[in-house]
């Protein structure tokens, strides 16, 4: 019962339950626009500005935010200028992401224990102020995508033509990677720099195999993100002695491969697929 | 006559060797016309110089009046690319893609409502897919997908309506009433320039058949096309 009510396990709770609502809203447009592995990229960055936020003497947050905007904005910018492919971009930020948050950290003797709480996630030694500082990022990511959802879907199902009807293509889609930095940071003590990506990612897999419509799959996705995380994080408190990033992650994985096997029974159901 | 889009001495190219090459077009206000030519003469590249996507080397593009430039002109524009290019990694429903049209001219904060609802199932009721919005996209046939992109390029009565290869795929039984529903639309007042190998689509409702051949634009009759300039 301790694990349900234990202040540092509400305070975990509060911090997953965000963070695996919030991260499908942002997956979605990113899988659709086969841009999974930009949140990778993102979170790679991060883990340089946590160690240049160490080096700096400011909250590794800060520092993990202001390099994941910085590097989002970047990444977009080569990305849409055409002057790095996206995946050479995404391998760029990747490495040399890991390799100046190591060289930064090392150099400050601070390779330690922490940095693999920044890389796979420390939750369970939340404080209520981290709590807040993850809520506030996960609702500031939700208050800006319910506005600008149909311009973003637009853009997401098909930027030539959304760019030919006037829409600002450029500018929704530096939104979603600054939207996608946002997330990182605010994942980054849930789940860790190194598998946040996969909550941006493996929800709305799971969603799409249920679902027939953009909206329904990032329903199904915040539905599997939310429950996720939470059984997640109940198997790692009841075992006691588990990272609780690697079960959440491993729970989501789960869902994706029960919501596969119940989409294709549900398309073996569908009456249009039945006629075929 | 108010014109709907024009160009004037259009040069434009991919490399070295032009696409267009001096290219000139005047289209009216509630004209029907087709262009017609064979694979690679600029038919495509011409409607994304209208709608901006490209810009002109050396001549001038007016559409509805302005600069295609101008994202509050194109805003105006119902644009229907060649094929699907909607991207496959999640499902969207046939209801969200006719929907999408109606963005470029909803408020930039605005939100779906029963308007928008009610407009969707009307574009889809044009193409004969009334009781499909629901549909997911990727379940339906190329002919079916082909007119939900249709349907979202007429979704917002656009002045304007730029169409590339609109029937492809679609079975002949349902071009004639295709094309009549471009007819009315053109009736109404819009213009329609739809690129299309074969106007015979659309011979029985057409104001006009420009060919687009060595970098120019000329005008034949139904009759000249077939007896000088069949695209194989």
């Amino acid at each position: 019962m301790r694990i349900f009510v234990a202040p540092f396990a509400v305070r975990a709770y509060v911090a997953v339950a965000a963070v695996g609502l919030t991260t499908p809203l942002v997956g979605a447009f990113l899988v659709q626009r086969r841009l999974a592995l930009v949140g990778d990229g993102i979170g790679h960055l991060a883990f340089a500005g946590v160690a240049l936020g160490v080096a700096a003497g400011v909250a590794p947050v800060w520092g993990a935010l202001a390099i994941a905007v910085l590097g989002a904005f970047t990444l977009e910018r080569l990305r849409t200028a055409g002057r790095v492919a996206g995946d050479l971009a995404l391998a760029l930020v990747f490495y040399g992401g890991l390799a100046v948050g190591a060289v930064v950290l090392s150099a400050k003797h601070r390779f330690d224990a922490s940095a693999i709480g920044v890389l796979f996630g420390s939750v369970l030694t939340a404080s209520w102020t981290d709590v807040i500082v993850v809520v506030v990022l996960c609702v500031a990511v939700a208050a800006t995508i319910v506005p600008f959802y149909r311009q973003l879907l637009a853009v997401a199902l098909d930027e030539e033509t959304a760019r030919a009807a006037g829409l600002p293509v450029d500018g929704l889609n530096l939104l979603t990677v600054l939207l996608t930095a946002f997330l990182v940071v605010a994942g980054m003590r849930v789940v860790g720099l190194l598998l946040v990506a996969a909550l941006l990612v493996i929800p709305v897999a799971a969603g799409s195999r249920l679902a027939h419509s953009f909206r329904d799959t990032i329903t199904w996705g915040m539905t599997v993100g939310v429950i996720s995380c939470i059984a997640g994080l109940v198997f790692a408190l009841g075992q006691g002695s588990i990272a609780p990033g690697g079960t959440i992650v491993i729970a989501s994985l789960v869902a994706f491969v029960a919501a596969a096997f119940a989409g294709r029974r549900a398309v073996r159901k569908h009456p249009r697929q039945a006629a075929r | 006559m108010q014109l709907s889009l024009s160009l004037d001495g259009v040069r434009f190219g991919y490399g070295a060797s032009p696409v267009l090459d001096g290219a000139d077009l005047a289209i009216g206000a509630g004209e029907f016309v087709v262009l017609a030519g064979h694979n690679g003469s600029g038919k495509s590249t011409l409607l994304k110089l209208c709608v901006g996507l490209l810009r002109p080397g050396a001549g001038t593009v007016r559409v509805l009046g302005g600069d295609p430039s101008d994202a509050t002109i194109r805003r105006r524009i119902g644009y229907a690319p060649q094929g699907l290019r909607v991207v496959t990694s999640i499902p969207v429903s046939v209801g969200e893609v006719v929907t999408a049209g109606l963005t470029p001219t909803a408020a930039m904060l605005g939100r779906d409502g029963d308007t928008e609802r009610s407009r969707a199932r009307a574009a889809l009721a044009a193409v004969g897919m009334a009781d499909l919005a629901g549909e997911c996209l990727f379940e339906l046939s190329g002919g079916q997908q082909q007119r939900t992109i249709l349907a979202r390029a007429l979704v917002a009565d656009p002045p304007l309506l730029l169409l590339d290869e609109p029937t492809t795929g679609i079975d002949q039984s349902l071009r004639p009433r295709l094309a009549a529903e471009l007819r009315a639309r053109a009736d109404a007042g819009a213009t329609v320039l739809a690129v299309s190998h074969d106007p015979d689509d659309f011979h029985a409702v057409l104001d006009r058949i420009l060919v687009i051949a060595d970098g120019t634009i000329r005008q034949l009759t139904h009759e000249q096309f077939h007896a000088h300039f069949e695209v194989p």
